[in-house]
């Protein structure tokens, strides 16, 4: 592409009335680039200014000065055109207001002492952006050689039987693989189950016939029972599916990497690659390389995983004082559930009628109130179902529910409230201290209760809310030939859960194509389990749709980009494979990196990762970056008695960017020394970036992104927890340099810490100045 | 403590509550709102909230023997505030009705009492008793004078309109003083098992200060509870409901006169052998017509209170209780004003359904609704005593 350079200034909303719009003409002017300005250039005559230049083919590499890039991208767009935006009054004139960064006066014109702050920014913003889109290009969508638009859904229970009929509502082929040799899962074991319509009071069968005869007569849908999968290759739009029986060993089993324990030998030592290699082939002699497609595979475009939960075990060990494996009539939910199922509530020990029952949904202790694990609002309602179970069979039947939290969201309370009414049904908050066996009844004693102090009650069976523990917990189940292993990754700060955003993105697991629903997920009501269902088949259909465009399907829905790889200058240190986020990398038995982009998210962090600098989207790499670095003034002694210092923001523009814009629109001000730059995320910030900064003569660089840790709100997962794994790193370099640490920071916002901005920016600059002068200034 | 209490909850309880008016009680989530903005109940053990929960858990041990039943005044400060409707006030109000019919004996006819299906048993008994004594008197009146003299007749004239020409003194008071007796013998033996079981629960559950039981230092404690009862102090304490204050004081004074004009003119007519009716200006007349007609006024404002109050349940018991005394002034004063008139049949017909409505008020006494006053009044001379606060 031949670019065609033009700045557009808007002077509406404040910036005319700051900025002297003539002197920041003079810049893009100097390097022979046209500049024209508007009063109102998103109102009708301003975008028909722009379009006028572009259908004239005067301009196709578009810089436009005025609002945020997060505000009016819908008229500023130009396709064909690269379109730069420039932040000129959110991050300038609005947080920078002239009270406090006082224009020149008339005298003060011509004063070469003068610093006017805020014009200096405004224009290191323009030479910035001219800067950066010398360095990009208009990217080209990535199309796949093979294309399939069926979905795979794994797990025959509700949620992937509704899921099933969702996707082939919409148009698609489905194929549903059950493990067990029949469909319908833990719901068709059922006696009854919750209300799924208003007014939520009374129990009803289980649906989950009519579901499974509805999903029988669809043609769109393929019921594969006594399946499971085997392993899923390839990448969103193209995947190569093995199935097979349960428990057979075929060659297309997934192979597993070398966990981490077989990588040193005996005192501990790190073994050599080759060695690695060598446990790998043992490991997993008879399977195939990922990287082998199997010829009889069977191609799907997405996933949808369903293959819910199991109940949990509890063990004698663990719940002694609860009588669980000593005493035969301390049962848990589901066993209740399957005596339940098969008729009128009876003891375990001896047959007898059970017509007192204690359900206890927490396991007690005095400075614990903590649920059974994997409990929640569903194991509450459980205990309630079944407790009207017991009212059914017995017109004397009492029940007796000891809950630490009893949780019934929504519309539930309404359930809870009809259940409430029964006269044979007691509830109460308390802490269970023991049940034990005296004589044919059991004694369970509780303490803190409603009811006050100390209780015992006498029952003939005592009923344990045993959570609901996700499969994914014991096993993958998807079974990935994917080079970091064949489940989600570090999913134990899911406790498990396939998830990889629970609030902001639901369904999406750590992998793209792989959307989960159902209680592999979280805890849900089988009414909830339906609408998950419609929700991950509306993503798996989101991703096949965005695949077959090249497009990304998320975070950064329709991103043309895709990472692109210089492999002439890679040295194989598998950094980008191992740091991938979503496992978007393979790797051939070089270690040469081989790029999945339909996996790819389109974060950049494979570009911060690399050490060589090889890897770069058309529009986003580590040269343009670089150059918006080295495009920011820096006013040395040459040019005023007290050079103002300089400093590098490097902004995640997921929280942090919209942050600085609503501190803007706030009219928050914020050092005018700072220079912004948004990144993809902070996994993205490769460290030469920073050295660069500090070489040009920057007084200090900060990265702001999101929290990382357990309860991280970094949109690709990992970002911003390996962007402080290598700012600590870059310490050492610094000091080789004799620079102090303190010039580089990292700070953790959330989108609603605008406020906290400010303070946070003004203290790393006051921290800067007061270290004085980057002594490569000037160099 | 480390003895655990025993659950043991009584579904047939629960059910019986739920038949008395406390329909609402399983509602309760044990929020305790309704004991914060009581504001009659003590900071110790506060009611209702424990007794929501007892009650929902059928534990009728917790509930019967339990004084806290008898502090509450039924303001409805509970109900009006409560977020789940549960209606603390209706709910204590109807276990108070269940206490009632525990401590009472014979358990049927408290049973019957409470039921609306009894009702034409309970008026018909004493209608037929009344009748054939009607009988006896204006069929066999001239014989028993003749045989009788000044005894039979007290003196009256039997050609004035007088009750005893209708139905004698004698038969009247051969109806009601054993029947006073048997009323106050089952008051005596219910309250008996009363004290102990509400003795033990609050010591047992610490809401006492003072955990001895001295029956001359409960004594003491009379003269100020009675005081409390008549100035109203609970009732003006109440936020919600405070205008049933003037008429439940007018129904209480009105029967409180009344029980002394009756036990007057009995007096007198027995030791003196004056007979009735009094002259108009008499004193004791003067305080009969004014108590009977504030009994009048009195109940047609509980009625007028109980109908405007929407958040208030009304139970039969209610109903039954007020109809009574409500019928007691209007028949009264009926017999009254048609004696006056000269109306001699409507007099004494008027007189004939008073009658029935006394046997009511005082046979069914420690059945009905109206045995609080005695179970109050001791539960709060305790609660005095003991320094329940």
């Amino acid at each position: 592409m031949d670019k065609k350079y033009c700045v557009y200034i808007c002077t509406g909303c404040g910036i005319g009335d700051s900025l002297n719009i003539e002197k920041l003409c003079e810049v893009p002017e100097e390097e022979g680039v046209n500049v024209k300005t508007h009063p109102f250039l998103c109102g009708k005559e301003g975008l028909a200014l722009i379009q006028k230049d572009v259908d004239d083919k005067k301009a196709n590499t578009l810089m436009i000065g005025g609002c945020s890039r997060r505000v009016n991208f819908d008229k500023f767009r130009f396709d064909g055109c690269i379109v730069d935006r420039i932040n000129l009054r959110e991050q300038v004139v609005w947080s920078h207001p002239r009270s406090e960064y006082p224009a020149p006066t008339e005298e003060q014109k011509d004063d070469e002492e003068f610093i006017d702050h805020v014009q200096m920014l405004a224009e290191d913003y323009i030479k910035m952006s001219m800067a950066k889109t010398e360095k990009i290009e208009l990217p080209e969508a990535y199309k796949l050689e093979n294309f399939s638009n069926r979905i795979l859904v794994i797990g025959g229970g509700i949620t992937g039987l509704s899921s099933a009929l969702d996707a082939s509502k919409a148009g698609y082929k489905v194929t549903v693989v059950e493990k067990e040799n029949s469909l319908g899962g833990y719901v068709s074991r059922l006696r009854m189950q919750m209300p799924v319509e208003s007014p939520y009071e009374t129990l009803i069968p289980p649906i989950i016939d009519s579901k499974i005869k509805e999903v029988q007569a669809d043609s769109n849908i393929e019921i594969k029972t006594d399946t499971i999968v085997a392993r899923i290759a390839g990448q969103p739009g193209d995947f190569t599916v093995t199935l097979k029986k349960p428990g057979e060993k075929i060659a297309f089993d997934v192979p597993f990497p070398v966990p981490e324990d077989q990588k040193v030998d005996e005192n501990g030592k790190d073994l050599d690659v080759d060695q690695i290699a060598e446990i790998y082939k043992k490991n997993n002699e008879g399977r195939e390389d990922i990287l082998t497609i199997d010829p009889d595979g069977e191609r799907f475009g997405a996933v949808v995983l369903a293959a819910g939960w199991r109940p949990d075990q509890l063990e004698e060990k663990d719940y002694a004082h609860l009588g669980i494996g000593s005493i035969p009539d301390v049962i848990t939910n589901n066993q209740f559930e399957e005596i339940a199922a098969k008729g009128k509530i009876k003891r375990p020990s001896d047959g007898k009628k059970a017509k007192s029952v204690v359900f206890i949904q927490s396991p007690g202790g005095k400075e614990d109130d903590s649920d059974f694990k994997y409990c929640g609002s569903v194991t509450s309602m459980v205990a309630l179902k079944q407790a009207k179970y017991l009212r059914e069979d017995y017109e004397d039947g009492k029940a007796y529910v000891i809950y630490q939290h009893m949780r019934t969201p929504g519309l539930a309370e309404n359930f809870y409230k009809s259940l409430q009414q029964d006269p044979g049904i007691f509830l109460t908050k308390g802490d269970v201290t023991t049940v034990s066996q005296e004589g044919a009844s059991l004694i369970v004693k509780a303490e803190n209760t409603l009811l006050g102090n100390k209780i015992a009650i006498k029952a003939d069976l005592v009923v344990l809310a045993a959570g609901m523990v996700p499969v994914t917990v014991d096993d993958p189940i998807i079974n990935l030939a994917y080079r970091q292993g064949p489940g989600f990754r570090d999913n134990d700060i899911y406790d498990g859960y396939a998830d990889s955003n629970f609030i902001c993105f639901p369904y999406e697991t750590q992998r793209t194509g792989i959307y989960a629903a159902g209680c592999i997920r979280r805890s849900l009501t089988i009414e909830e389990s339906m609408e998950d269902a419609t929700g991950a088949a509306l993503k798996a259909i989101q991703c096949i749709e965005s695949s077959n465009r090249g497009v990304s399907v998320h975070p950064r829905s329709g991103d043309m980009t895709f990472p692109d790889f210089f492999f002439q200058r890679c040295t194989q240190c598998k950094r980008c494979t191992e740091e991938c986020p979503f496992g978007a990398l393979d790797d051939d038995e070089k270690g040469t990196p081989k790029p999945n982009p339909t996996r790819c998210r389109r974060c950049g962090t494979c570009m911060g990762a690399c050490p060589e600098r090889i890897i770069g989207f058309a529009d986003y790499n580590v040269d343009s970056i670089g150059s918006m670095i080295k495009a920011v003034g820096i006013p040395s002694e040459d040019d005023f008695d007290e050079p103002p210092p300089r400093i590098i923001g490097l902004v995640c523009e997921n929280d942090a960017y919209p942050a600085l814009d609503i501190a803007g629109m706030n009219k928050l001000s914020y050092s005018a020394n700072v220079r912004l730059i948004p990144v993809r995320c902070l996994g993205s910030v490769n460290v030469i970036w920073i050295k660069d900064a500090l070489a040009a003569g920057a007084d200090g660089v900060f990265l702001l992104g999101c929290k990382h840790g357990d309860d991280y709100q970094c949109h690709f997962v990992k970002g911003s927890e390996l962007a402080e794994i290598r700012m600590q790193k870059i310490g050492d370099a610094l000091a080789s340099l004799a620079l102090e640490e303190e010039r580089v920071a990292q700070f953790e916002v959330a989108i609603d810490d605008y406020d906290k901005l400010p303070g946070i920016i003004n203290k790393f600059a006051e921290e800067v100045e007061a270290l004085g002068p980057n002594p490569f200034k000037g160099f | 403590m480390s003895v655990e209490y025993l659950v043991e909850p009584d579904l047939d309880f629960i059910n019986q509550v739920v038949g008395l008016g406390g329909d609402s009680l399983k509602k309760c989530f044990q929020c305790a709102t309704c004991s914060v903005v009581c504001p009659i109940s003590p900071e110790n053990k506060p009611f209702p909230r424990k007794e929501m929960i007892a009650a929902s858990w059928g534990l009728k041990d917790k509930l019967v023997g339990n004084m806290d039943i008898w502090l509450c005044h039924n303001c409805g400060d509970c109900s009006t505030l409560c977020p789940r409707g549960a209606n603390p006030g209706d709910v204590l109000g109807a276990i108070r009705s269940y206490a009632i019919s525990e401590y009472a004996t014979p358990k049927k006819l408290a049973q019957a009492v409470n039921d609306p299906k009894k009702l034409p048993l309970l008026i018909g008994i004493p209608a037929i008793i009344f009748f054939v004594l009607a009988l006896i008197t204006t069929m066999f009146g001239d014989n028993l004078t003749a045989l009788l003299g000044e005894l039979w007749t007290h003196g009256v004239d039997k050609n004035i309109i007088a009750h005893t020409n209708f139905i004698s003194t004698w038969f009247v008071d051969l109806v009601f003083v054993p029947l006073s007796i048997w009323c106050t013998v089952i008051f005596a033996l219910g309250l008996k098992r009363f004290l102990a079981d509400m003795y033990i629960d609050a010591v047992t559950q610490g809401k006492v200060q003072n955990p001895e039981l001295n029956i001359k230092e409960l004594l003491k404690s009379v003269p100020i509870v009675l005081l409390r009862i008549i100035k109203h102090e609970k009732f003006n304490e109440c936020g919600e409901n405070q205008e049933r204050t003037t008429a439940h004081m007018m129904v209480l004074f009105s029967f409180i006169s009344l029980l002394m004009v009756t036990g007057i003119f009995f007096f007198v007519l027995y030791l003196f052998h004056i007979p009735g009716p009094y002259h108009q200006y008499n004193p004791v007349k003067i305080l009969a017509n004014i108590a009977g007609i504030s009994l009048i006024i009195g109940s047609a404002l509980l009625i007028k209170n109980r109908l405007a109050q929407k958040d208030q349940v009304s139970a039969y018991k209610d109903w039954y209780l007020i109809g009574l005394v409500l019928g007691l002034g209007l028949t009264g004063m009926a017999t009254e004003m048609a004696r006056l008139a000269g109306s001699a049949s409507v007099c004494y017909f008027t007189y004939y359904i008073h009658l029935i409505f006394v046997f009511n008020l005082i046979a069914f006494l420690p059945f009905s609704k109206m045995a609080h006053f005695v179970y109050r009044t001791i539960a709060m001379i305790y609660a005095e005593y003991a320094q329940r606060q």
